[in-house]
């Protein structure tokens, strides 16, 4: 689409896109320390993300702020009234992929300062699809890609699916350690909440694809 | 009616039902130099009664010419003339031989860009369509002009200075004094070309409160520079360019999710 008549209209759209896209950035930086400081038992890396969790919030508030200010002063209408409003609901969504993030790195925490389990590989499969399920919504926010925003849903049963199986897997080891000392069930339990993260992070991902398709068609296909 | 001499008692005519076609504009194309060129081509668009309509569009467009046609003021041009098509109002071909400008401008009233009261009282420039109309009992008309300034929001700034000119009014009192001018005689469209464009932004928000609550009552037409304005008050918006109707569709739809990329364009400022 062409360029407004008014050049610093675009160029504040621009920079508000560019804002949302870093925030993203950092949000599947989280994912990606919070998950690799568990696998390779870097106590460190998960300490970054609890620390950075800050730069992403306050990333929010900044989009929030750029968002508020564009309305306020270019009322924007159609496809650039979407993309604002847009915008500023997938910043919502990051927030929350961050926050997650942070819950995963204090769960690993916890799991590398007890004896450790072997269980953490189990989390891989779902690990994996949850971080390309939030940059596939990134990227289609980025192209403006309505296909892609679809196929970012599609993509959420697989999330979903390696969040049931693992769940089945962790429940039966849990049952077999019956009786013994709790240590290790503490970890799965954890192992646990971390695969409900990875998959509450999908839906978010799906939310981020509902804003995408959003700006595109203008169709809300949110609880459709 | 704020120009026109004669007027005449138009409640004989059959009320609309609200939302019915009271406008019809069928294949119009219109010329100002005897068909060498047609300013509006081809405009096909029902306008439904007892809604705003907007019409907006760059300058040029034709927008304000199509808002002229609706109560034959081109009719002054000499040289203007309509060239395909024809407008039906209330069911009645506007252009038709038996049709007289002055009888069809009883029935659709029009306020200009810029306020034009009468160098006369308030009271006398409201009720001067109605005397052309030989009413002359002062109670009838005394009854005629406060309904009128009321509801055009005007009779509690005015009520106890009705005597005095209309030229000591402000110039957002003065437009709405126009208003209450053009709705006094009752017509059933209400045409405004830029109402506000003379007028500060309390004024203006004013005028487009009023809007809102004649809606009720008439149908109105109102061309617009301002497309804040139009999705304020409008309830459909018509979008020309270089004569031709491009879309023409709900407010919301126009300024939410236009059909056509031209009205795309257009209306988030990328062109002009």
């Amino acid at each position: 689409m062409s360029g407004h008549i008014l050049k610093t209209y675009d160029d504040n759209l621009h920079h508000l896109k560019d804002m949302v896209l870093e925030m993203g950035g950092n949000a599947v930086l989280a994912l990606e320390k919070s998950i690799n400081g568990l696998i390779e038992g870097d106590r460190e890396l998960c300490a970054e993300v609890i620390d950075d969790d800050e730069v992403i919030d306050a990333a929010e508030k900044k989009i929030d702020e750029q968002g508020m200010s564009i309305l306020l002063r270019y009322n924007p209408v159609a496809s650039d009234l979407r993309l604002v409003f847009s915008s500023i609901n997938i910043c919502r969504s990051l927030e929350r992929i961050g926050d997650h993030a942070v819950n995963i790195a204090k769960r690993s925490r916890k799991i590398l300062k007890g004896p450790g389990s072997d269980q953490t590989r189990l989390l891989e499969p779902l690990y994996l699809e949850a971080r390309k399920i939030v940059s596939a919504a990134m990227t289609a926010y980025s192209d403006v890609d309505e296909k892609g925003g679809h196929a970012v849903i599609e993509m959420d049963r697989l999330v979903d699916d390696a969040h049931k199986s693992l769940t089945k897997s962790l429940s039966s080891r849990i049952a077999d350690q019956e009786g013994e000392e709790g240590k290790s069930t503490e970890a799965m339990l954890n192992i646990l909440f971390i695969s409900r993260s990875l998959e509450r992070i999908g839906d978010l991902a799906v939310n981020i694809a509902e804003d995408v398709v959003f700006i595109t068609s203008a169709e809300d296909i949110r609880h459709t | 009616m704020t120009d026109t001499p004669e007027i005449l008692d138009s409640q004989d005519a059959i009320a609309p039902v609200l939302g019915d076609t009271i406008i019809k504009i069928d294949d119009l194309s219109f010329s100002y130099d005897l068909g060498k060129t047609n300013t509006l081509r081809n405009i096909s668009l029902d306008i439904p009664s007892g809604k705003v309509t907007a019409f907006i569009g760059p300058s040029g467009c034709g927008k304000s010419t199509l808002l002229r046609c609706l109560n034959r003021m081109n009719d002054l041009v000499t040289t203007a003339q309509v060239t395909t098509g024809k407008i039906d109002i209330l069911g009645q071909d506007i252009h038709a031989p038996d049709v007289e400008a002055i009888e069809l401008r009883k029935h659709v009233g029009m306020v200009f860009q810029k306020y034009n009261p009468f160098p006369k009282s308030i009271y006398e420039n409201v009720a001067y369509g109605l005397r052309v109309q030989g009413i002359k009992k002062k109670a009838i008309l005394d009854q005629a002009v406060e309904e009128s300034l009321k509801k055009a929001a005007l009779w509690s700034e005015v009520k106890d200075r009705l005597n005095t000119s209309a030229l000591g009014l402000s110039g957002g009192q003065q437009q709405r004094l126009c208003i209450a001018r053009t709705i006094a005689v009752k017509p059933q469209i209400v045409l405004m070309d830029e109402p506000c464009s003379a007028l500060d932004p309390i004024a203006t928000a004013r005028i487009e409160e009023l809007i809102d609550e004649l809606r009720q009552e008439f149908t109105i037409v109102i061309v617009t520079h301002n497309m804040q304005q139009a999705t304020r008050v409008s309830d459909r918006t018509a979008f020309f360019y270089l004569g031709e109707l491009i879309e023409y569709d709900e407010t919301t739809t126009i300024f939410g999710n236009p059909s056509k990329k031209q009205t795309e364009d257009y209306v988030s400022g990328r062109f002009g």
